[in-house]
């Protein structure tokens, strides 16, 4: 038995049956409540703290309150206490996949699958973790496995269509990644509608409305997509966030461009950005590359080559940096860095680092304290008409895996683009160029979530006067870091 | 019914606080209903120049009672608590004085030299300009301005006020020649100094200051023979004066006869009253014993030097004035803010400023020397002129708001180019000063923590580079307890305020960084000790000018630099002042805490 407190005023204690405070702890941890749950977990632990079940939602919660190593204990308890149950190790997989304990992830996922044959979920989870393991051909087949028990999985599907397209296997892969936005906890593309997903077939008795989905590095990559799309559907118009106008603006008048539902015109049908290259049957071999196909407003570049001018002189080589992405993006904590390990990079003679970043993690800019000079113009740069202007004024662009190296690269930027050991499937795996910009060079972590290998190469090649694939992210001033030496 | 408690005012006046500081000048009386009292004023004149001080203290009283705005009756009072020693209560007298009769030369002028005696140069020089502008063609207000510029570190607008006494009186003071000689010292112009105290020696041989002034001359000159020549002389006639022994001892100091030196010190120590040295000696001596190894016995020094420098100055670190201003600044400067705020245009007939920042003793002077020896960058030494603009901002901006909020009437239509105004008062008082050059394409502006104003030099200098000279914390406080300095709000009064100021000012530069795209460079004064060629090329580039060699020699550089660094920067290169806190880490232990952040972010350890 344990006990409550009646009102706020705290006077009288009502005993409450244990089970049925566990009970209220679990309905705050599905309706969201995290700290209401994480209290009355804490109160029946106080009690029976070796409980399996409070210790294993109580190390659910902690991980949704972001307190990980707590949560990893917690579950490792329950474990310990609670054996073979295959719910506790299914999700323990999660927590050690977050700390970077793949290892460990992945036995807790195979000992979870054998302990719950008949659960697809566990089979989702062990496809997931060997695909950040880049063990791919494992993942397509736990995937596979899932989906035999429970084919309309979508989780699984997307888990099979990622794997599917970084190996390079766009004909299958483009059908799973449909599963999409079947996923249940996916962010809704649009409001409801009763109209067809476009099927790809010309028509031109009609709107076709095109959506501007996923991240912005998504909308620059597929935008190529739409003079195909015009092609066929000459009265077509998108939706989009307003970042986007700039970007779109290349390819359909402002008119065209909304970014508020209500004020899009009806439609007869519609198609995401990112559904284009399936319908467009995209390959490795065949994909549209009409590089440049975004560019800078002249005036524009005139006012920030002139800025920039007064804040770094001519004689240095100018590399405009991102290091972190959107935190909010799923794959954050594997694809960003920090500005601090760009050290190698700032060591470099006749640099300057010209930080391209938004968001908070710019705040960091204002604690670096290497040698080549750091020029926040970040700080300046107000939306990506700015940034696509500010572009024509640098040398290169090092970025992790952002919409600014989207951006680069299809202005046909030398842009060099750092990528975690298992990276966003359009990357694909193994190689240092990418079928979709002819002018990004990628650099790839050789350990999980460890940046140091990667920086040191990324500097060594600005330091190599003519590296092998010298096309690529070659200078245009004449004075490089190496003439400087 | 009891009577209310009279209430006497906290200056010392001997007043009450509703007749002194506590008076309202709109409720007063006009003048002329108190003219009956004028025979009581002429009394107490009277009765003070006769020197019966009690019975003239007792009239100013009386009529300052009925009258508090007499202005004859508070000089007398005035001058009567000055002699008393009542500092505080004759400045709030003299104070009145100024402000009852702003056209009293007299009083204004006896007002700025007390301003100036006390530190308070700003408003010094605002009462000096007065009596300039009440007697123009007096050459008692020229000298006064002279003095005053001097100290404010503008010597060569001060020696233009000089020149005027000169030119003025028709003759040539051996005093003013001292005092001009000294100014000249202050610009470099050592051989100009020298002569002219040779003439005032000549004219006027036995002025103490005036040979203690030209032995200071020929120590920073290096000519360290006749420098010690002149205290001889000095020893003759004053053989236990102050001021002599401690110039003695810096000279054995700089001179390397650091057992001499201290033994001169000890003999300061055993002839002054209670057997204690002065702040300055303590410093010099603490200075001394690091240099011997002595270092429980310097840091001994280094403490008692402040807490006597506190004591006798009344100087605390102003701490909620210092972080009043930063939170202003830092809550000021956003990025989104910035996006809407003009920025001045830049001048390309003058030479440009480079703003050389860094905490004070963190080795801001070193920087200026080494650039400095480029045929292209004059050295403009700590240019005041930057705390000038944010003082007189509200005013040329015509705004009814301080520094930084001023800012805002650039929004106003008619204020649009008040930061062009801003940089030309600038620009135009560095051509005053006289630095520039012919061949000069920049000059140096090092006044330390200048880096608390960057969001405001990046408004009036976009393209100046900024060059922030970085040092280990530790080390940088282990120098401001060796110094004794004004800078940051008196913040070197104490090692704990040292070290909190430290913090934040580099918390606000953090700030100001994240939030403006600067052209700021950092470097790390240990680079230029260990790394020179390779950190002074990397100023260079970044500043846009070739190498130069000569930077690489600048202790050649005859240029001589007029802060508490000169003796440092004119050796070569080095090594003893890097990491010198390891040898006080005990008695750093409690500031450690307070920068250990800094530490780290500045990739330092402690060891």
């Amino acid at each position: 038995m344990s006990s409550s407190r009646a009102g706020d005023g705290g006077a009288v204690l009502v005993p409450v049956p244990m089970e049925e405070l566990f009970a209220v702890a679990g309905q705050y941890e599905r309706s969201g409540k995290m700290q209401e749950a994480d209290r009355l977990l804490n109160h029946i632990l106080a009690v029976a703290p070796n409980q399996p079940d409070t210790l294993h939602m109580s190390g659910i919660v902690a991980f949704r309150l972001g307190r990980q190593q707590e949560a990893l204990e917690k579950m490792e308890k329950a474990i310990e206490y609670g054996i073979d149950i295959a719910l506790y190790l299914r999700n323990i997989c999660e927590v050690y996949r977050t700390l970077n304990r793949l290892d460990d992830a992945v036995a807790a996922a195979r000992h979870a699958a054998s302990l719950g044959p008949s659960d697809p979920l566990c089979l989702h989870n062990l496809a997931v973790i060997r695909y950040e393991r880049v063990e791919i051909q494992e993942s397509i087949a736990a995937a596979e496995r899932a989906l035999m028990m429970s084919p309309d999985m979508a989780g699984a599907h997307f888990a099979r269509a990622e794997a599917l397209l970084i190996k390079g296997d766009w004909e299958q892969g483009w059908e799973e990644y449909e599963w999409r936005f079947r996923i249940a906890d996916a962010a809704r593309m649009m409001p409801p509608t009763d109209k067809p997903q476009w099927d790809g077939k010309p028509f031109d008795d009609g709107t076709l409305l095109l959506v501007a989905d996923q991240g912005f590095g998504d909308v620059i990559q597929f935008c190529r997509y739409i003079p195909w799309v015009l092609d066929r559907c000459p009265n077509a118009v998108i939706a989009c966030s307003g970042e986007m106008v700039p970007v779109l603006r290349e390819f359909l008048p402002e008119n065209k461009i909304f970014f508020r539902w209500e004020e899009c015109p009806a439609f007869k049908a519609f198609i995401p950005l990112s559904g284009l290259p399936r319908l467009h049957g995209t390959r490795i071999d065949h994909v549209p590359v009409a590089v440049p196909y975004l560019h800078a407003d002249p005036a524009r570049v005139a006012n920030w080559q002139d800025r920039m001018r007064r804040l770094v002189p001519c004689s240095y080589k100018r590399i405009g940096i991102v290091w972190a992405g959107r935190a909010t993006h799923n794959n954050d904590r594997r694809r960003s860095a920090k500005l601090a390990d760009f050290a190698p990079l700032a060591a470099l003679p006749g640099v300057a680092l010209v930080s391209l970043q938004k968001g908070p993690p710019a705040d960091q800019a204002g604690g670096y304290f290497g040698r080549a000079p750091l020029i926040n113009i970040g700080a300046e740069v107000r939306d990506y008409n700015d940034t696509m202007a500010l572009l024509e004024s640098l040398d290169l662009v090092i970025t992790v895996d952002t919409s600014v190296g989207h951006l680069a690269a299809a202005m046909g930027k030398p842009t060099w683009i750092l990528l975690a050991t298992s990276p966003d499937w359009r990357w694909l795996l193994g190689r240092s160029d990418t079928p979709w910009y002819p002018t990004v060079r990628l650099f790839r972590q050789t350990r999980s979530r460890v940046w140091s290998d990667v920086f040191q190469a990324v500097a060594a090649a600005l330091g190599d006067p003519a590296p092998p694939d010298a096309a690529v992210g070659k200078p245009k001033r004449k004075r490089s870091a190496a003439a400087a030496n | 019914m009891s009577q209310p408690a009279i209430q006497m005012c906290l200056c010392g006046s001997g007043l009450r606080a509703a007749r002194c500081c506590g008076m309202n000048p709109a409720a007063m009386p006009p003048p002329e209903s108190s003219r009956h009292l004028v025979p009581l004023v002429e009394r107490a004149v009277t009765a003070h120049r006769q020197g019966a001080i009690e019975t003239a203290e007792r009239l100013c009283l009386d009529v300052l009672e009925l009258a508090p705005d007499r202005p004859g009756a508070l000089t007398v009072l005035y001058q009567i608590r000055k002699d008393q020693g009542n500092h505080t209560a004759a400045e709030a007298l003299l104070r009145r004085v100024v402000a009852l009769d702003p056209n009293n030369f007299a009083a204004t002028n006896e007002f700025a030299l007390l301003l100036l005696a006390k530190g308070a140069i700003q408003e010094a020089e605002a009462q000096a300009r007065n009596a300039i502008r009440i007697a123009p063609q007096n050459p008692q207000a020229h000298n006064l301005m002279g003095m005053i510029l001097t100290e404010a570190q503008r010597p060569q607008v001060g020696e233009y006020h000089y020149r005027k006494v000169l030119e003025l009186s028709g003759a040539r003071d051996p005093i003013l020649l001292a005092n001009l000689a000294w100014n000249l010292k202050n610009q470099g112009r050592m051989e100009e100094g020298r002569e002219l105290y040779k003439e005032s020696v000549a004219a006027a041989p036995d002025i103490r200051q005036t040979l203690l002034g030209w032995a200071r001359l020929e120590e920073a000159d290096r000519k360290f023979d006749a420098a010690a020549e002149l205290l001889d002389r000095m020893e003759k006639q004053w053989p236990n004066d102050p001021g002599l022994l401690l110039s003695r001892a810096v000279l054995l100091g700089r001179m390397k006869r650091t057992d001499e030196a201290l033994t001169v010190l000890d003999q300061m120590a055993g002839q002054s009253t209670g057997g204690c040295l002065g702040p300055n000696e303590l410093a010099e001596k603490g200075r001394m014993l690091d240099q011997v190894g002595r270092y429980d016995d310097a840091f001994a020094a280094f403490s008692e030097g402040k807490r006597l420098a506190r004591e006798l100055s009344g100087h605390h670190y102003l701490d909620g004035a210092a972080e009043n201003l930063i939170t202003r600044l830092g809550g000021f400067f956003t990025a989104g803010r910035l996006q809407t705020l003009p920025r001045a245009s830049v001048r390309t007939d003058v030479a440009q400023p480079i703003f050389v920042l860094g905490f004070p003793r963190s080795g801001t002077t070193l920087m200026e020397q080494t650039l400095s020896a480029h045929p292209r960058i004059v050295a403009g030494d700590e240019l005041p002129l930057i705390n000038d603009l944010t003082g007189l901002m509200p005013r040329m901006l015509n705004s009814p708001l301080g520094y930084p909020e001023a800012l805002a009437e650039l929004w106003m239509g008619d204020q649009r180019e008040g930061l062009d105004n801003l940089r030309d008062y600038y620009l135009q008082k560095v051509a005053q000063m006289g630095i520039l050059t012919p061949l000069a394409a920049w000059f140096t502006d090092k006044m330390p923590l200048n880096e608390t104003h960057l969001g405001l030099i990046a408004l009036l200098f976009p393209e100046a580079p900024l060059i922030h000279v970085i040092r280990h914390p530790l080390d940088i406080m282990v120098s401001a307890l060796s110094n004794h300095f004004t800078h940051g709000m008196f913040c070197a009064s104490a090692l704990e305020t040292a070290a909190t100021h430290y913090v934040r000012v580099m918390n606000l530069v953090q700030k100001y960084r994240s939030e403006m795209a600067l052209r700021y460079l950092p470097i790390r004064y240990e680079d230029m000790v260990t790394d020179q060629e390779n950190t002074v090329r990397s100023v260079l580039d970044f500043v846009g000018e070739p190498f130069n060699p000569k930077c690489l020699r600048f202790h050649e550089n005859q240029r001589y630099a007029r802060t508490a660094s000169y003796a440092q920067v004119t050796e070569r290169l080095y090594d003893r002042s890097r990491f010198r806190y390891r040898h006080y880490l005990k008695h750093l232990q409690p500031v450690i805490p307070i920068l250990r952040p800094h530490i780290e972010r500045l990739g330092y350890t402690v060891d």
